[in-house]
């Protein structure tokens, strides 16, 4: 599977959602002629069946991280916060319920050097993003460490999804209610002084994004991120989703991205 | 029974009356993975300058009932790269119009010059930019303004000249009279409504650039009115746009007088609505027994 997968537009049903506590919800879904997926690509959902009063208004569909397939022709599964009006009516969803789906979407992170370590650091719905790839890298043999940050216990997800990778996992929470108190950034730096050589890859709010990438380049690895900008298409039109870049020009966060170079981007310039 | 999709929209012939509306459409390739661009009329392309630009600061957009602002500040590749790398990459019989947009009129006119003789089937010219040496006034908001501008543009090129205008006038009809008067062969309307968003707890305006364009089905009743009122005061074509998100709503167009229709901010969220709007304006005609869809312009009863 590649990320030059052609995206198709489909009627998705819901096979399953599960509420996972707080505002986290895990949503199956089963999507005609799914072409596959790379990790790091994303979806636009919108509840309702196509032409219902939910699919215009609110007018917009919602990128979300597609998290895993699931075993079944098409089946996948996405993990997401209750945040808004939109989330709110995908959460109201009902197996067997209508619902729109454009993807896959954007580019996927890329792999990392044979052999190299790579530190996996996700806060918030960002964790959502890189479950496909601890589990790619995993899988071709990485040691791979992934730290998971969040407000507080119960805003964490995935957890047990990680835990059951074999990677090593670490957690931080900003109150201390579940592993180190304060913020995941500085589970990165304890990690990155060990001298090791890889790649680092976040996702997750701007700031611990930009604090990501500005440690992983004074240890001298890459660092990948996953933006989460709003946008109306997905696929490169509305323009809407627009980064700037260190250089000056801009990335869209749909097209160029969701991936970039962290190095790339002029993070005082995201809102 | 079969239906005559074809209209004529002042000199374009399309193959039915559903185009997609400059900005919401890229350069048509975007959609390549939706749908076959020739089960439409045709798309406006994004609308371009001379040079390229680059566009606004985050934040660009905002969502709102049942609609979005946005202000992306045209960001395009320019004129040249349109026609070297954006035109070939399109299949043969799409059905293609340029849409130009600049801050002074010779400007303009030069742009339309330089897409003259090249596919595209017609030129749209969007008055909805600011005009630097009045103060930022928009071009389709003065009427003496318009005029030097559409008369400017009808020199500059023999291309098929719609000329779209803003809805954020007092006298729609008055607008449409001038550009008929300066040898426009169609009208297209409307762009987006001037708006603003707020973010509460940040006291802050939502969108970098404070003010911006509000789409979407919420400006449809709007879009309706002003088809009408443009229609009735002008002998030439209308092209009408605002929210459409179905047949049935580019039916209403239709009747309000609109010879053919722009889906806009739809493509968006439901990338390849066009052509299922397409499809639908037939269905429509089929279970109305109208043989054809041009009899459908205008024939809104209001007696």
């Amino acid at each position: 599977m590649s990320g030059e997968t052609a995206p198709l537009r489909a009627e998705a049903r819901v096979l399953a959602l599960r509420d996972e506590g707080g505002a986290n919800r895990r949503l199956a879904l089963e999507v005609p002629g799914w072409p596959g997926f790379a990790p790091g690509q994303f979806a636009m959902l919108q509840a309702g069946a196509r032409g219902s009063a939910t699919r215009r208004d609110p007018l917009l569909p919602r990128p979300m991280a597609v998290y895993r397939e699931l075993p079944g022709e098409g089946a996948l599964e996405i993990l997401f916060k209750v945040h808004g009006r939109g989330t709110a009516l995908l959460a109201d969803l009902r197996p067997g319920d209508a619902l729109g789906f454009v993807g896959p979407l954007g580019r996927p992170f890329p792999d990392a050097p044979a052999g190299s370590r790579a530190w996996l650091v996700a806060g918030g719905t960002g964790i959502a993003s890189v479950y496909a790839l601890a589990a790619r890298l995993a899988g071709r043999g990485h040691a791979v460490s992934v730290l998971l940050g969040a407000r507080s216990e119960g805003d964490l997800m995935g957890e047990s999804d990680f835990a059951a990778l074999g990677v090593t996992l670490e957690i931080a929470t900003e109150d201390g209610s579940r592993g180190r108190r304060g913020r995941v950034t500085a589970l990165l730096e304890d990690a990155l002084a060990g001298g090791e050589e890889g790649v680092v890859y976040a996702c997750g709010p701007t700031p611990m994004m930009a604090a990501s990438t500005a440690l992983a380049e004074a240890h001298g690895h890459p660092c990948w991120v996953s933006l989460e900008n709003p946008m109306a298409c997905g696929f490169g039109v509305c323009l809407g989703c627009a980064a700037p870049r260190r250089d000056g020009s801009v990335a869209l966060v749909c097209r160029d991205g969701p991936v970039l170079p962290g190095a790339d981007v002029a993070w005082e310039g995201l809102s | 029974m079969s239906v005559d999709a074809r209209v004529d929209l002042g000199g374009i012939a399309l193959r039915n009356p559903v185009l997609t509306a400059s900005g919401t459409f890229g350069y048509g390739t975007e959609f390549a993975p939706f749908l076959d661009l020739r089960r439409i009329g045709g798309f406006v392309a994004k609308s371009l300058t001379l040079e390229p630009r680059r566009g606004n600061a985050p934040t660009r957009i905002a969502e709102t009932p049942s609609g979005m602002l946005n202000a992306i500040g045209l960001e395009n590749v320019g004129v040249d790269a349109f026609l070297t790398e954006k035109l070939p990459a399109l299949p043969e019989g799409v059905t293609v119009i340029a849409s130009v947009f600049e801050t002074e009129i010779e400007r303009y006119a030069e742009a339309a010059k330089r897409l003259t003789g090249s596919r595209v089937a017609g030129l749209e010219v969007n008055a909805s930019c600011p005009h630097v040496k009045s103060g930022g006034i928009e071009f389709g908001q003065d009427p003496a303004l318009l005029r030097q501008l559409v008369a400017a543009v009808r020199r500059a090129t023999d291309l098929p000249l719609l000329v779209k205008l803003s809805p954020n006038v007092t006298d729609v009809a008055a607008m449409a009279r001038v550009c008929e008067g300066e040898g426009a062969d169609a009208l297209s309307l409307i762009n987006s409504v001037q708006a603003l968003e707020v973010d509460v707890e940040t006291r802050r305006p939502v969108l970098s650039n404070v003010l911006g364009g509000l789409s979407g089905p919420a400006i449809r009743p709007i879009a309706l009115r002003m088809v009408w009122q443009a229609s009735r005061a002008v002998s030439i074509p209308v092209c009408g746009m605002g929210g459409i998100a179905s047949a049935e709503d580019a039916v209403k167009f239709l009747l309000c007088g609109a010879t053919a229709v722009q889906v806009g901010t739809l493509n968006y969220l439901e990338p390849g609505i066009a052509g299922e709007v397409a499809d639908g304006l037939v269905a429509y005609a089929e279970r109305h027994g109208v043989a054809r869809l041009a009899d459908l312009v205008g024939a809104l009863e209001t007696a």
